[in-house]
């Protein structure tokens, strides 16, 4: 599809990634997630020893507190998301921590840290957590082409539009939660790591180990059912009348 | 000005980008193009507010929880515990968890650690 090459290739070349408020001044604007292929992942290993050396272990922990602890807050709500659970959540936020205690030698300095640590806590969960959750795995049917066939969507009426969004606005924080965590995990993450964190796709793609045109299916389609699921807690609880919903 | 107006392949590519243009992920061109379009269809901005509006409704009501205290010192505790025993041996020491909940160290070089794999 013409369109999904031209924006995956662009978002390469002119992302400009979003300044969340929550974004920590120790993240460099404009850096991504340290690629994992060989030759660039030796480049990695070679570069972080030399700064080891030099660091004793009382120091690189020091570096691991100022830096890392501080995103303890944000690893934890994307945690509780992912888990649905807050006993879940901190068991793999402080595993998460643990691992990434145990390879801040190898960390790059001047790469993602926010996004490594995320990629850590990615992987934890799939390897570890959503085995043993025994949660039957929702696997979306996705291709990455009908993100846009399923915006081919005319626009409905005007006016039924506004109604909807200021239904929505007026939704408790709790009912926006449990719509999200309706979604498929690998929708969901997408659409946390993406609207709530503020990750550009290219970085969604490096958490998700997955190639950009699946990041921009998940999202599209995760935002699309929320849509929907939200309107419709909103029409139940009586914030939105039948009349006003758009078909 | 409606969509009427225009060629139907115009809204609809809008509509298409609508996500590309919120999540800053178009370039300048594409953006400066779809922006024009927004201006001057009233009904694709409209769709475009709603779009924005769920994104920001997200971004608003699905973050901020706060990691419970405990979880945090029991982590820096941990922390100063395996970097004592790390001065103390003078050995590189990797970490891990058993199942339940007690941390292990292993011995490990830092290279097969540097990124955790995939794995999937």
């Amino acid at each position: 599809m013409g369109v999904v090459g031209t924006m995956a290739a662009d978002s390469s070349e002119h992302a400009q990634p979003r300044q969340p408020e929550s974004r920590p001044e120790n993240t460099p604007e404009g850096t991504t997630v340290a690629p994992l292929d060989s030759a660039d992942h030796a480049v990695e290993i070679l570069g972080a020893q030399d700064q080891s050396a030099q660091e004793t272990p009382e120091q690189r922990t020091a570096r691991f507190e100022r830096d890392a602890m501080p995103l303890l807050d944000q690893l934890y709500a994307a945690a509780l998301r992912m888990t649905r659970n807050p006993a879940d959540a901190e068991d793999l936020v402080q595993e998460t921590y643990l691992k990434a205690y145990g390879a801040f030698r190898s960390f790059r300095a001047g790469t993602n840290l926010r996004a490594w640590l995320y990629r850590i806590l990615t992987n934890t969960y799939i390897n570890g957590y959503r085995k043993r959750q025994r949660q039957p795995v929702q696997q979306p049917t996705e291709e990455i082409t009908d993100w846009q066939l399923a915006r081919a969507e005319q626009h409905t009426s005007s006016g039924l539009r506004s109604a909807e969004m200021e239904a929505l606005d007026q939704l408790p924080d709790s009912d926006v939660k449990e719509a999200l965590s309706q979604l498929a995990e690998d929708f969901r993450m997408a659409v946390y790591l993406a609207d709530v964190e503020g990750f550009a796709y290219k970085e969604i793609a490096d958490i998700m180990g997955t190639p950009i045109g699946t990041v921009m299916s998940r999202l599209h389609r995760g935002r699309k059912q929320l849509r929907d699921m939200l309107t419709g807690v909103a029409r139940e609880r009586g914030f939105l009348r039948d009349a006003e919903v758009a078909s | 000005m409606s969509c009427g107006d225009r060629k139907d392949a115009d809204c609809r590519e809008v509509l298409s980008e609508l996500w590309l243009f919120l999540d800053n992920e178009c370039n300048h061109e594409r953006r400066a193009l779809l922006k024009r379009h927004l201006d001057e269809c009233s009904q694709c901005l409209e769709e475009f507010g709603l779009d924005e509006h769920l994104k920001a409704l997200l971004a608003r009501k699905c973050g901020g929880d706060h990691a419970p205290d405990a979880l945090k010192q029991r982590l820096r505790q941990s922390i100063r515990e395996i970097m004592m025993r790390q001065a103390v041996l003078g050995a590189e020491v990797s970490v891990g968890q058993n199942v339940d909940g007690t941390v292990v160290e292993v011995a490990i070089s830092v290279e097969s650690h540097a990124w955790p794999s995939p794995e999937r």
